[in-house]
């Protein structure tokens, strides 16, 4: 065998590698977006079709729940006066228990819920699945599985990624204390607001999605909510933490909450 | 190997060069479909749970 035909697959070889990792370069940093954006959009858009199929009769809750007052166990969360609803009028039979804690149970890698955070931007609305596994994660926000319902009392954790797969949590560092987090799971408005600027752990601190994280202040029992995606940005030696506590809920059928317009 | 797939390939020049063109392409799709889809979770800034592991 000839050098020259020696030197000539090995050059081959190298173009080839340096062409794959060109490849994946690409992949990483563009196609997975692409991917994700589109699995995002398609599903908050087939979530919303699905509930304005839900005759308003048979909502969970709407239009005669009471909403805030519902939650006799709950004393801590503080009650927004804009928030408090009018005397329910008893034309449908009010639901016993709070829809929330009452659905079905999540499917696992099935979206269930849109997230709106307006300090990422007007238009920044992504759908929250069941899981955290890296299957689930390309195609919008997790719910870590075993952590409480939307909306009920515990603490509701979601992951997201922070650059690639559509980087939904790009802007996580510029969260602050008093930021609305919004979710609705069709029939009602959850408004939490974040108490603390993005905390920094390491991957092992399991408590921070805790039912009552002891680092995030909040003193006893309540409705919250953890957000955590990866540090540094293109890293995962650490994680950054935010939790929120919910500050206002409503029926789908008292319009938006007051969050996406302040 | 590149001069030893053209030479096996079927046909005058510009079949070979469509065929060749397939060929890139798939190789390209089951790239983006299988091979990176496995590779990309061992890389770094797919963690963003907090897991104990």
């Amino acid at each position: 065998m000839s050098v020259r035909l020696i030197v000539r697959i090995l050059s081959e070889i190298c173009v080839t590698i340096g062409a794959v990792i060109v490849l994946f370069a690409a992949y990483t940093l563009f196609w997975t977006g692409v991917v994700a954006e589109d699995a995002a959009d398609g599903a908050v858009v087939r979530l919303r079709q699905e509930w304005a199929r839900l005759p308003a009769a048979t909502r969970p809750g709407a239009p005669a729940a009471p909403s805030v007052p519902a939650a006799p166990s709950v004393p801590s969360v503080p009650s927004v006066p804009s928030a408090v609803p009018p005397p329910p009028v008893p034309s449908v039979p009010a639901v016993p228990d709070h829809p929330p804690r009452t659905g079905k149970p999540y499917e696992s890698g099935r979206p269930f819920a849109i997230m709106y955070i307006p300090r990422f931007g007007a238009d920044w609305a992504w759908p929250v699945l069941e899981g955290t596994d890296p299957g689930t994660l390309r195609k919008g926000l997790g719910h870590y599985a075993g952590t409480a319902r939307l909306g009920a009392t515990g603490n509701f954790s979601v992951a997201g990624h922070r650059r690639t797969h559509g980087d939904p949590f790009r802007d996580f560092p510029r969260l602050r204390p008093g930021d609305a987090v919004v979710l609705g799971d069709g029939t009602t408005w959850f408004t939490y607001r974040i108490r603390n600027e993005p905390y920094r752990t390491v991957p092992g601190d399991v408590g921070v999605v805790d039912a009552v994280p002891v680092k995030s202040g909040f003193g006893g029992p309540g409705r919250y909510l953890t957000l955590t995606t990866c540090d540094p940005e293109w890293g995962s030696s650490h994680r950054l933490v935010v939790w929120a506590r919910l500050d206002a809920e409503q029926p789908v059928t008292r319009g938006e909450p007051a969050a996406f317009h302040s | 190997m590149y001069g030893w797939i053209w030479r096996h390939l079927p046909g005058n020049a510009w079949v070979r060069a469509l065929i060749a063109l397939v060929l890139a392409l798939a190789v390209v799709y089951g790239l983006f479909q299988y091979v990176f889809p496995w590779a990309e979770p061992l890389l770094p800034f797919n963690d963003v749970t907090v897991d104990g592991q």
